[in-house]
């Protein structure tokens, strides 16, 4: 403890200091960022493949170099999928063939199966097919070659360019839509565990919220509840989370049971009794209101990354500016010596508490939201998850230290590496093995640091 | 000085953690795509139920040995029966730009959104063994067993073990699953057949027991039912590893020689089960039909052949003579005929 002490009046010397001390300040408490630059630099060199365009740009282009190839008399078939960047490909592609002169014999925006019938309806009408003009996607299914008439060589595509697979747009939100869950849920454990506390029970919580919300909605309604329903569904899931929490902060302040024992058995209730709620199946009548929060989207960010970004803001100031913040350190660090300077510890353990589990009752209906049901089968391991990604983040198990800014980058570097490994196939059992060594590196990687790197030197 | 050389030892190691991992993987792909022709980025996305259970590493096994003969490589996620998991797999596949993606739904409501993303990017969905029964997703083909005639299977069976003297039969069920339901279902289908037309005593059905779908929980639900029934005739377990803990209870019970069992599936443990006689006879699965017929449907689908919304391929009994002439026990038969 006395060691962690000296570590925070050695940070809080640099915190006064001019410039070049801030920046280390930085680095020391956010170091973690690096790794996660350097994941993202490592994934994205390791996904650089050739990227195969849609849309009307890349309609006009094929189309051009159809022209050039077999000139303006040519005979063209355009096949595409029916999806809204395919349509506008097919649309481009014919307006640009017609206006040169040259011949769409037929345009289809469907499957394999259009695709091949329109081919036969073609060769049935005795008309000769030049060219045929798809995307990469279309270009790949099989019936070109089954007619001798056409063949896949006639086939010509859209000119590919390079970009890594992991730096796409909608990878990146994709990740940041998959982490939410884990993250908002680690604001609360984060706090949990400076107090030198454990919430083994939010992997549940998060099973009994989806439930109860989805229950009270379909017993008011269900797919045709109103608004007022809908929202009333969220805060019963929340609250009954929060109810939850605040019983683990009980028996931890009132009857000083360990934390890890207290929200273990809260853990093993909460998931029978959201077994029990929905007799074991799960419940998708909910209306359409209900899924804004997990689907929706705002400014093209998804609705569960605005609401986490929020929270962390929020949960910064509080951690950092505010007294209650203060509170949680002191706990952590002497629960003792902050009682006996004033700190109300029942008061803010209660509250810690409280927010971890409204916090993942908060997940739970996120969750349900975006995969469109309440179901007693979900969060399995997230209280796993959860609190590896504050490990990672590097708060102390031991209490008293983290930043619930670095919990968030702990999260993102999972999410990250895991990301990474399914864009670069990794084996699914050795993807376990690999996010096992990064937790065990962070974890060994801060402990050196805080010894200055003395092996076998006492604790 | 020394924070900075702790970063740049974790980031270094990632890097090695990163480059050595996908470049064990390139080896393993490379050897499963050998006759391919193709240009390598037509594959296929796998996310299956769970890899702790052979019978989905068969079938993934299966579809990428039988997808590389087409020119596919089969890219096989775990989604570890986590619902939000399998959901981010179908997003990293989108992502991937993969031509089709095969799942067994780890929820079959849950997942819908996940498919229905996948529906939109315009990439063609395929189930096996679990259906999914969410409204708004469209999947072209599902392949799997025939759990109910296979159900009747077992129920036939179970009439031909107990003949004309009947007697107190115990289910390991696993009502979780829509597929042991339909097993369940079609037991008691032609239980209830037999008990009205026979002369002779009557097949009673006395506990239906959750199983857990696994050895340890079988075995406990066993005891249970065995101590509750003492006179119990035969247990009919809905998949081998639940039957398997229903045998390890008979002999803790010291009841091997009056209950007999019946189980489902014919994975590798349980037909050598079948072999020693500890089970009597198993309705079995064809997990590499499954794999192999959820290829040949991708196939039919991208030459532009309609496909079928359903397949479901028929189940058969297995007993102790198909054992000793199956050549995946080759070596245990003639251990055993050597006793």
């Amino acid at each position: 403890m006395s060691q962690s002490d000296v570590h925070n009046l050695s940070d809080d010397a640099a915190a006064r200091g001019t410039g070049p001390n801030l920046a280390q300040r930085l680095f020391a408490d956010y170091g973690m960022i690096f790794v996660l630059l350097a994941l993202v630099v490592l994934f994205s060199v390791l996904t650089y493949t050739e990227q195969h365009p849609t849309g009307a740009d890349a309609g006009r282009q094929v189309a051009g170099s159809v022209l050039q190839e077999f000139g303006a008399q040519a005979k063209v078939l355009i096949v595409a999928r029916d999806i809204a960047g395919d349509r506008a490909f097919s649309v481009a592609a014919q307006q640009r063939l017609t206006e040169r002169g040259a011949t769409v014999l037929a345009v289809v925006n469907g499957g394999p199966v259009e695709a091949r019938a329109a081919i036969e309806r073609a060769i049935a009408a005795k008309q000769t097919i030049d060219a045929v003009v798809a995307n990469d996607v279309a270009a790949q299914w099989t019936i070109y070659d089954q007619f001798p008439q056409v063949g896949a060589a006639r086939v010509r595509t859209p000119r590919p360019y390079d970009w890594p697979n992991f730096l796409k747009r909608s990878n990146l939100l994709g990740v940041a839509n998959q982490t939410a869950i884990y993250a908002i849920i680690a604001v609360g454990m984060t706090m949990v565990i400076i107090t030198a506390g454990i919430d083994l029970s939010v992997g549940s919580l998060v099973a009994l919220a989806s439930v109860a919300g989805a229950l009270y909605i379909r017993e008011h309604g269900g797919r045709e509840a109103g608004l007022a329903t809908m929202l009333l569904g969220m805060t019963v899931g929340i609250g009954v989370c929060a109810l939850a929490g605040a019983f683990n902060g009980c028996m931890v302040t009132a009857f000083r049971i360990p934390p890890f024992i207290v929200t273990l058995a809260v853990m093993m209730m909460a998931n029978g009794l959201a077994y029990r709620l929905c007799q074991g199946s799960s419940i998708p009548e909910l209306p359409g209101s209900f899924f804004w929060l997990g689907s929706g989207s705002l400014l093209g960010i998804p609705n569960p990354v605005l609401l986490m970004v929020l929270l962390y803001v929020v949960a910064h100031i509080v951690m950092t500016r505010m007294a209650f913040g203060r509170y949680v350190y002191a706990i952590g660090g002497n629960e003792e010596a902050a009682r006996l300077s004033g700190v109300p510890v029942i008061g803010v353990l209660l509250a810690v508490y409280t927010i971890s589990g409204a916090l993942a009752g908060l997940g739970g209906i996120v969750l349900a939201s975006q995969l469109a049901a309440g179901d007693p089968k979900f969060g399995l391991t997230y209280e796993l998850e959860v609190i590896a990604a504050v490990v990672v983040g590097g708060t102390s198990l031991m209490g008293g230290e983290g930043k619930v800014l670095g919990t968030l980058i702990g999260a993102f570097i999972i999410a990250v590496i895991k990301n990474g490994m399914n864009l670069t196939s990794v084996d699914p059992f050795n993807q376990k093995i690999v996010l096992g060594a990064v937790l065990l590196a962070a974890v060994l990687i801060d402990t050196l640091k805080r010894r200055r790197f003395a092996l076998f030197a006492p604790a | 000085m020394s924070r900075l050389a702790s970063l740049l030892a974790l980031s270094t190691l990632l890097a090695l953690l990163g480059c050595g991992s996908s470049s064990t993987t390139n080896k393993t792909t490379a050897t499963t795509t050998q006759p391919s022709t193709a240009p390598a980025n037509k594959t296929i996305g796998f996310s299956v139920l769970t890899l702790t259970n052979p019978f989905f590493k068969v079938i993934a096994d299966t579809m990428q040995a039988e997808a590389a003969q087409h020119g596919y490589e089969v890219l096989v996620v775990s989604g570890d029966r986590d619902v939000k998991k399998q959901s981010d797999q179908i997003d990293d596949f989108i992502v991937k730009g993969v031509s089709a993606i095969v799942l067994n739904p780890c929820d079959s409501q849950s997942i819908g959104p996940a498919i229905a993303r996948a529906n939109k990017a315009g990439i063609p969905v395929f189930t096996n063994d679990i259906k999914c029964q969410a409204a708004d997703a469209k999947v072209v083909s599902h392949i799997a067993t025939d759990n109910l005639q296979g159900g009747r299977l077992a129920g036939e069976a179970m009439v031909k073990l107990l003949g004309e003297s009947g007697g107190k039969v115990a289910i390991l069920h696993f009502p979780q699953a829509e597929s042991c339901q339909l097993r369940v279902q079609g037991f008691h289908e032609v239980l209830d057949k037999h008990n009205a037309q026979t002369t002779g005593g009557k097949i009673e059905v006395v506990a239906t027991l959750d199983g857990g779908g696994a050895r340890i929980e079988g075995r406990t639900a066993a005891m249970d039912a065995i101590e509750a029934n003492p006179d119990l005739a035969a247990i009919f377990a809905i998949n081998d590893p639940s039957a398997l803990g229903a045998y390890s209870a008979l002999e803790a019970a010291g009841k091997v020689d009056q209950i007999k069992i019946i189980g489902f599936d014919g994975e590798k443990n349980g037909k050598e089960a079948i072999l020693q006689g500890k089970i009597v006879c198993d309705p079995v699965q064809f997990p590499v039909q499954i794999g192999r017929k959820t290829v040949e449907l991708i196939v039919q689908h991208f030459n532009g052949e309609e496909v079928p919304a359903e397949v479901l391929i028929p189940s058969k009994l297995y007993y102790k003579a198909d054992a000793e002439q199956d050549p995946e026990l080759a070596d245990l038969a003639s251990e055993e005929a050597a006793q």
